[in-house]
């Protein structure tokens, strides 16, 4: 089990999340997003699965576990639930005959395809984090900006472009309602829809009619 | 100049007749430097990376690259587009994306592509060291 913490915040980010859990696995602090551009993964939290051979057998998984959740007081909002761990336990009993094996069709069918913008917009990524980790916000913004238009569907990229982002609120405001106009227009909101429930943000999102008139006030007094 | 590829960053000499070819579009490294800013490496069948070698355009070799008392220089940026690799630069910082064909042929055999990270321990993990046990690999971040 390797538990891999993408962020560029680095250990002084991360590592409270990580002492709470007292971890028995293998944990890795990955600030250039190595992983995720190598697998091709779009957002996160996001999963595979290795076999003994170094074959990927199930990969670009959105993983929400069930005690992800929002606890609000009185009701707590649950987010997740047990379906990837249920069937991780599945496969390393069964291994290959394990019926969450995706076939190399199917993991071809979930994979996301490399394209020119895709590459692109990587290289601008990776420009953005090195600038943010240099302390120049102002090109770190430019540079997650254009990684962002070039790749619409990376949240990875929007996600951790609000670390740089002048008012965390207002990029929280904007890309939700983004996620909200994209979950109405496709059906592959996160990663692909893999068979395992629970597994993506649809559930989050709120209708496009909720955000217009919100951010409208928000911009006005902006302005003002 | 500082070169960012395949997780790393390292500082790269300039060319220093830049001046006179006045030539700032393109990433121009020395050949000596190349392997440790890119992964390539410059050999008699052409520039390679792990087992990929690529042949450099014969009619392109006196144009890509070029040798001044500083050493020999290759430009990277010719090279990259040829092999589709994609790079973005702001000043003297360039950015590389991942090798194409690496990307591609790793989708195509469905092997997990190898990487070399390290633990929050201290130790350096590499995913091929696993080899002949299950992983299980996921991702998560504070934000």
């Amino acid at each position: 089990m390797i538990s891999v913490a993408q962020d560029s915040g680095g250990a002084k980010a991360v590592d409270k999340w990580f002492d709470r859990a007292s971890p028995t696995f293998r944990c890795v602090i990955d600030t250039t997003h190595q992983i995720s551009s190598l697998f091709g993964w779009v957002n996160l939290p996001c999963a595979a699965w290795i076999d003994e051979q170094g074959r990927v057998v199930r990969s670009n998984e959105g993983v929400l576990p069930a005690e992800m959740g929002v606890n609000l007081g009185v009701v707590k909002l649950i987010a997740g639930d047990s379906s990837f761990s249920d069937a991780t336990r599945d496969w390393i009993e069964h291994g290959a005959a394990s019926e969450h094996v995706l076939s190399s069709a199917k993991l071809a069918e979930q994979t996301k395809p490399v394209t020119d913008e895709t590459l692109l917009a990587e290289a601008e990524f990776k420009l953005a984090l090195h600038f943010e980790a240099q302390g120049d916000k102002g090109r770190a913004r430019r540079h997650f900006a254009t990684a962002s238009e070039l790749a619409p569907d990376n949240w990875l990229y929007l996600r951790q472009g609000w670390t740089a982002s002048r008012s965390r609120a207002y990029s929280d405001l904007k890309s939700y309602r983004r996620m909200s106009r994209l979950n109405k227009n496709t059906d592959k909101v996160f990663s692909d829809r893999t068979g395992l429930p629970g597994e993506n943000y649809r559930r989050f999102t709120l209708p496009e009619w909720f955000w217009t008139p919100m951010l409208q006030r928000f911009k006005q007094r902006r302005r003002r | 100049m500082i070169v960012i590829a395949d997780g790393k960053t390292t500082e790269a000499a300039q060319r220093s007749d830049d001046h006179e070819t006045d030539d700032h579009e393109n990433l121009w490294l020395k050949l000596d430097e190349l392997p440790a800013a890119t992964g390539w490496q410059m050999k008699p069948e052409g520039a390679c990376l792990g087992e990929l070698c690529v042949p450099l355009p014969e009619s392109k070799r006196a144009e890509w690259t070029v040798d001044t008392e500083d050493g020999a220089w290759l430009n990277y940026s010719e090279f990259a587009d040829m092999i589709g690799q994609k790079q973005a630069h702001d000043g003297d910082v360039w950015s590389l994306s991942s090798v194409p064909e690496v990307r591609r042929s790793g989708l195509e055999s469905a092997i997990a592509p190898d990487f070399e990270v390290a633990e929050r321990n201290g130790d350096t993990l590499r995913l091929s060291d696993l080899r002949g046990r299950k992983v299980v690999l996921f991702t998560w971040s504070s934000w």
